[in-house]
């Protein structure tokens, strides 16, 4: 271990890389998200939002309610694809006679 | 040393075995993976993905990557939402040629300085190709499951009155009280069992959790435990919540809906705030009180002045249950010591021997879900975070969307609850059915 501080730890992106960040001009938490990778792991922001946001602050001097979050996107937690396979709605992929194709499950919703 | 506490027996259920890292492990039915794994002294569970730093158990709640391992096959599943099934195989993952000796964690020592992978290996074309080549057969999560799915879950549609997100004190009270006013209800909880903080709080505990938990259902709610809240989807007739199962996808479609989702543990920014054996204070809690497990004999709470009632509580029933406890604020951690688990903490003044460090810095609120609903978030540093904006009724500023508890910004469990049933009552008397 080497005395880092790690404010993101699925990305391992630390405080020096949030300062490294803002001091190329990357300081909309958009940009530092882009830039240092932090809140895209299996967390997706869960730990480390709030964290970053508030070292942000801190470090470019703004008031905290001036930072926004990052965009939120489903999924909100890791999710295992089959759990989508089967949503009425939903293109399946099935393989018939060696030939993938595309198909759709059964579902009342569905009306294109 | 962590150490399962006597006169816990009833709750763990019964006695099992799991083998983890190729080892058997004594383990009770009703633990999580995580905490046997933790109860019987497995230390490191996986490494990181750059520095390949050693990661295990932080959260103890399912939101952290810590304890991210291979169960039956199937990678990237967490260990602390995994149920002890007799003779489950748990495997680390993404180390090399083990978790707790990783050659690779020499990249840590290598990059000590930090690593700018925008500039990095970029100045010499052939250089940046053999770069390339290595970073790919370093990078990625886990590996792909042993076999492919066999059975697809199944999806189900619900419409109700009221969905409530999330089933802490907040949650449940707020449930309890819609259903009890007749309103159809369904809540929604992503951990093993609902609760929330109030199973990890030694002044309210397990008894009250399983107490809350009933009442809910006995009011008529739709509990669904192990239900993850993964998305909304405004544009699918009139809004739909997709909620995944272990077995089944949910489609939720309601009238009002409350966000009470809580917060999540966060870390505090120290130098190797991420050593093994630096875990969330919440979850210290957590397994003393719903697990009977004492996470450490010598435990270092590092905190910050929000949560001081909390830590309060949690340093009188840790040293009730025979640990040694040392309190320090985070303004004078330096750094800490140990290899594959912490030994010490080093601060301004000289160091606090110790076999775990408990961080309890203020929960930040776990409002993406309620952002997807276009409910409008603000930081708050108070709050812990990005509390979702409420009304003094609970109303956000989304239609017929409502929320209450620590979502709304730090509370505690038993003002959460309090925060919940009122909010339950207003949406009974102001949300359209």
């Amino acid at each position: 271990m080497a005395g880092k501080i790690v404010l993101c730890r699925c990305e391992d992106m630390t405080l020096a890389d949030l300062e490294h960040s803002v001091s190329r001009g990357y300081r909309d938490i958009e940009e530092v998200k882009r830039y240092t990778g932090f809140g895209t792991g299996p967390c997706q922001g869960k730990e480390c939002l709030a964290v970053v946001a508030l070292q942000l602050a801190r470090i470019t001097g703004q008031p905290a309610a001036a930072i926004p979050p990052f965009t939120s996107r489903p999924p909100l937690a890791p999710t295992p694809l089959k759990v989508l396979a089967r949503d009425p709605g939903a293109h399946v992929f099935a393989d018939e006679g060696g030939t993938a194709r595309t198909t759709r499950t059964q579902g009342d919703e569905v009306d294109d | 040393m962590a150490r399962r506490l006597p006169g816990h027996d009833a709750v763990r259920g019964e006695a099992v075995e799991v083998r983890i890292a190729d080892t058997s492990v004594r383990a009770y039915a009703e633990e999580s993976i995580a905490a046997a794994a933790l109860a019987s002294g497995t230390r490191v569970l996986s490494r990181s993905l750059k520095y390949h730093r050693p990661r295990t158990f932080f959260c103890f709640e399912g939101h952290c990557s810590g304890c991210l391992v291979r169960i039956g096959g199937v990678p990237n599943l967490r260990a602390c939402q995994a149920p002890c099934a007799g003779g489950t195989e748990v495997k680390g993952q993404n180390a090399f040629p083990s978790a707790e000796i990783d050659l690779l964690g020499a990249v840590d020592f290598l990059f000590s300085r930090g690593m700018d992978h925008h500039t990095l290996m970029t100045g010499s074309s052939m250089l940046n190709k053999l770069a390339n080549k290595v970073v790919r057969q370093l990078s990625g999560l886990g590996k792909l499951p042993d076999h492919a799915a066999t059975e697809l879950p199944e999806v189900h549609r619900i419409d109700v009155d009221v969905a409530v997100i999330g089933g802490g004190p907040a949650g449940l009270a707020a449930a309890t009280t819609t259903a009890t006013a007749g309103r159809t209800t369904v809540l929604v909880d992503d951990q093993l069992r609902p609760g929330g903080s109030l199973r990890t709080d030694p002044r309210t505990g397990r008894t009250e959790a399983e107490a809350r938990w009933s009442a809910a259902t006995s009011a008529g709610v739709l509990v669904l435990a192990r239900s993850t809240a993964i998305g909304f989807f405004p544009e699918d007739d009139g809004g739909v919540l997709a909620v995944s199962a272990p077995d089944r996808l949910y489609r939720v479609y309601a009238k009002q809906w409350i966000w009470a989702t809580g917060g999540y543990v966060v870390n505090l920014p120290f130098p190797d705030n991420d050593r093994p054996g630096v875990i969330a204070a919440r979850a210290v809690g957590r397994l003393l009180v719903d697990h009977g497990i004492l996470a450490g004999d010598r435990v270092c709470i590092v905190e910050v002045p929000g949560v001081v009632a909390d830590v309060t509580a949690l340093a009188a029933a840790l040293t009730t249950a025979g640990a040694e406890v040392t309190r320090l604020p985070l303004a004078d951690v330096v750094g800490t010591r140990g290899r594959s688990w912490t030994t010490a903490v080093d601060t301004r003044d000289g160091k606090v021997d110790c076999d775990l460090v408990a961080v309890a810095g203020t929960p930040a609120p776990a409002s993406e879900g309620p952002r997807q609903q276009g409910c409008r978030v603000v930081l708050d540093a108070v709050a812990g975070g990005f509390r979702v904006v409420v009304d003094d009724h609970g109303r956000t500023t989304a239609p017929n969307v409502w929320a209450c508890g620590d979502v709304t910004g730090y509370l505690g469990p038993a003002a959460a609850a309090a925060d919940g049933a009122r909010i339950g009552a207003n949406v009974v008397r102001e949300g359209a059915p």
